[in-house]
């Protein structure tokens, strides 16, 4: 918030820094828009979250960001709204993510554009710059990652920058942020039209391109009225941009300018539409084919000429030795392997041996103690059984659970996954994978929206924005569900420590717990590779296309924000939406199980209805039935089972549901299942089957709108689901006919 | 003969030429820095091939298919070998 400054330091930097008030997340109304663009992983979120102090994602890979976010705060008196937008190398943009960059910096209206450039690759950066410069006059550039420059002999002169491009540049470190405020104070200016810019124009077009532009210009002025960069939208035409030709077929491109609050400007008549498309292929006919790429050629010669004026000589250039002897082992042909499945086997041993004491002190104190408490409280007051019945075990029940065995170990995983995802390590990840992901026909980053399933389908799902081919992009869609979501393997953790970390020596039971763990995660990443492959055959069928993935320079973690970051953002985020579903779960379980009707209750119909097929699964009733329970959110399975099996097996020895969780809680809920008749049996497949069944209600949702296919939603609910019960009726049988169990 | 970046060694450097690619897929390479006239080195290779190259200081992970179609030649012994990304 803002102190209040003293007049005598009004014009240094920190008093400037102190003039911004933060607004938190968009306001209706604003002076000022400001769009944020720029090459992938040059820092924009980061940028972002210094200006608005929220705490937008960030992570060291090209692809981090793949929707649009806004925030606001105030600067001298007036509202800035600002948007974040995912990382674009051009405006020709191929992937989804980048189409969502482009299609705010051309249609969004801003009133300044920043574009964030990383001065450790400066010729590739100004690229979009000067792609940007073509379409507005309204344009600062923020030099960013000056440190990282500087520490490789890297020497950028901003003024020189500034004097070549005719728009302001603020050279600053958004990690640390310096420049943040001159960069605030400049775009205030830009915008406000106080300091005026003349922006370096590198593209000559051939007098007959000039021609037909503006021919056709009119055109599409008056088809579309309100569609700013009209020009721009002609030249595309021109020259056959299917994307941009789609958005005209369809109307599209209309709704594309208009932002929210606003009527949204009716679709032109379908006639008007085909009029200018028309009238764009018939001025095609009389151009040169490579009319375009003659131009950009032109771009590519400017900003090399750019970046060596901009460029300080006499420096000696550092190389990146630690970065390459890192590579050397991280993405060796031999080792790479062997030391990803090291630190995912370390990261799980981790979080199970640190969630351990954690988790049954909350049990202790939030079921042993608090249900009890709670228990002899409504006693005392007289509540009706129903009702506390209802409330407490039902409802709170639920919850406690929920919390006791979700909150632990992911507030030790995230922090893990993200620090070596702020590290840089997840692009060599998707480095290693590629070869895999070749021969199963898919796209190589879909590794990186595998690592982003591992946190959250959902996530991960969007995250598939960075595929820029169609076909692929639907793969990695369709088989995110097989990376294990945060939402199970709690399950996983639990399951894992009762049935098989029991089995080895105690002292070595974290340890066995973990592999298996490990174990189960790798054949959800072979399942994805193997259903990838059927897909690619049969219904998606195709070939891999070709693309390119940049590993960044590893970056020192920030490892107090993480924390920070990552226990508020994610793991309180995932817990409460635990918690929302759990509640009402806990609900329905307690009226299932309390409901009798013809001298059972609706539970046990139900239970005893599933048993028979849960059996020949390897599973039980309950299991089936909780999946149906738990369709809404995964977290929810464990608990689930537990109060229904309590509930239906009445295990607890007549004296209520309560005193069942009156010891210790992982022999309590060991000693729940064994009562339940769990074996060794239903531990495995309670396992395979918590990999390989449908997505959770967000997911699936998610991929609906990711899709706008019921079909490849149906197919992407089904196709686990249906691996589930193969993989589980096999391994029973098996199992059966070895072990005689 | 016209040299194609898989026939080069680990670490040496070679000058971009041309990329034998349809422009809608030699556009994404431009725009990551991978132009005619750049310096290139392949860094790393995965164990089927795929090569790390390295370009104007960034690090680039290719498929071997996309890689076979980067047309390189040598730099002459006079030429500049000490390069940003000799590490
Ligand atoms: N050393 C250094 N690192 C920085 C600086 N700014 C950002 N970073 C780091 O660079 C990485 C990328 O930052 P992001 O803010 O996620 O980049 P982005 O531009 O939003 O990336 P995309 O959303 O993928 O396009 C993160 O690891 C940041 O911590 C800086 O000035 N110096
Ligand atoms: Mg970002």
């Amino acid at each position: 918030m803002a102190g209040v400054a003293s007049p005598g330091c009004a014009s240094c930097a920190e008093h400037r820094t102190q003039s911004l008030v933060r607004l938190g997340l968009s306001p209706d109304r604003w002076d000022t828009l400001i769009a944020l663009a720029g090459n992938p992983n040059t820092g924009k979120s980061t940028v972002f979250n210094a200006l608005t102090g929220l705490r937008q994602h960030t992570g060291n890979w090209p692809g981090k960001t793949v929707v649009r976010a806004e925030g606001a705060f105030e600067h001298a008196g007036k509202r800035v709204k600002i948007v974040d937008l995912p990382g674009t190398y051009s405006l020709q943009a191929g992937s989804t993510d980048e189409e969502v960059a482009r299609d705010f910096i051309l249609f969004g209206r801003p009133d300044v554009t920043v574009v964030v450039v990383d001065a450790t690759r400066l010729e590739r950066n100004l690229n979009l710059v000067l792609q940007i410069l073509e379409i507005t006059d309204r344009v600062v550039v923020f030099l960013n990652l000056m440190d990282e420059a500087r520490r490789h002999g890297i020497g950028i002169d901003p003024a020189k920058l500034e004097k070549e491009l005719g728009v302001p540049v603020v050279a600053g470190v958004a990690r640390q942020n310096a420049g943040i405020a001159e960069l605030i104070a400049t775009a205030a200016d830009v915008s406000a039209g106080k300091r005026k810019t003349s922006p370096l124009r590198v593209v000559r077009y051939a007098p007959d391109v000039e021609r037909a532009v503006s021919e056709l210009l009119p055109v599409v002025e008056s088809v579309y009225p309100e569609v700013p960069n009209a020009r721009w939208v002609a030249l595309r035409l021109l020259n056959a941009d299917e994307a941009v030709q789609e958005a005209v077929r369809s109307g599209e491109l209309g709704q594309l300018s208009s932002s929210a609050g606003d009527a949204v400007p009716t679709i032109p008549p379908e006639l008007e539409r085909q009029r200018l498309l028309e009238a764009a292929t018939r001025l095609r006919w009389d151009l040169p084919a490579d009319f375009h790429d003659v131009v950009t050629q032109h771009s590519y010669e400017a900003a090399e000429r750019v970046a060596r004026a901009a460029e300080v000589s006499g420096l000696k250039r550092a190389g990146f030795a630690f970065d390459r002897t890192l590579d050397r082992a991280l993405t060796s042909r031999t080792l790479g392997f062997h030391l990803m499945l090291l630190i995912l086997a370390v990261v799980f041993w981790i979080t199970i041996q640190g969630a351990n004491v954690p988790s049954s002190m909350l049990a202790a104190l939030l079921i042993d103690d608090g249900h009890t408490w709670l228990k002899g409280l409504a006693a005392s007051m007289g509540i009706p059984w129903w009702l506390d019945g209802f409330v407490l075990d039902g409802v709170y029940l639920a919850t406690a659970w929920v919390v006791s065995v979700m909150l632990p170990p992911m507030a030790i995983f995230f922090p893990v996954f993200t620090l070596l995802e702020d590290f840089g390590y997840l692009p060599r990840v998707a480095f290693n994978l590629d070869s895999l992901f070749k021969k199963a026909g898919a796209h190589g980053k879909q590794a990186l929206t595998m690592c982003m399933g591992f946190g959250c389908n959902a996530a991960g799902v969007v995250a598939t924005r960075v595929i820029d081919s169609p076909r692929e992009r639907l793969i990695a869609i369709i088989t995110n569900n097989f990376s294990l979501c945060n939402g199970r393997w709690p399950t996983q953790i639990l399951i894992a420590t009762i049935f098989i970390g029991a089995l080895a020596p105690a002292s070595l039971g974290g340890v066995v717990s973990a592999a298996a763990v490990v174990g189960i995660a790798l054949l959800g990443v072979t399942m994805m590779f193997v259903s990838s492959w059927l897909l690619s055959r049969t219904v998606l069928r195709g070939e891999a296309t070709s693309f390119s993935l940049e590993l960044p320079p590893y970056r020192p973690p920030r490892i107090l924000q993480t924390l920070y970051t990552s226990v508020i953002d994610r793991t309180l985020i995932v817990l409460w939406r635990a918690v929302v579903f759990a509640a009402p779960a806990g609900a329905a379980i307690w009226l299932i199980s309390n409901i009798t009707v013809g001298g059972g209750t609706l539970a046990d119909h139900l239970v005893g209805w599933l048993n028979p097929f849960g059996l020949l699964l390897g599973l039980n009733g309950v299991i089936l039935l909780a999946y149906v329970v738990a369709i809404p959110a995964n977290e929810i399975v464990i608990p689930t089972v537990l109060m229904l099996t309590v509930l239906t097996t009445g295990v607890a020895g007549g004296s209520g549901a309560g005193v069942m969780f009156d010891t210790e809680s992982a022999g309590a809920t060991e000693a729940i299942l064994r009562a339940g008749g769990w074996t060794l049996l239903t531990g495995v497949n309670l396992m395979l089957f918590s990999l390989l069944h449908n997505p959770c209600s967000t997911t699936i949702y998610t991929i609906f709108r990711e899709t706008r296919s019921a079909k490849w939603t149906t197919v992407a609910t089904v196709l686990p689901l249906a691996m589930g019960f193969v993989v589980c009726f096999l391994v029973a049988q098996v199992w059966r006919l070895v072990g005689g169990v | 003969m016209e040299l194609r970046l898989p026939s080069i060694p680990l670490n040496q450097t070679v000058e971009l030429i041309h990329i034998d690619l349809p422009a809608e897929q030699a556009e994404p390479l431009m725009e990551r820095g991978v132009l005619p006239g750049c310096r290139i080195c392949p860094v790393r290779s995965s164990p089927s091939g795929d090569p790390i190259i390295s370009v104007d200081g960034a690090l680039l992970a290719l498929r071997r298919e996309t890689a076979a179609c980067l047309c390189v030649r040598l730099l002459s012994a006079s030429g500049v070998t000490s390069l940003q990304d000799a590490s």
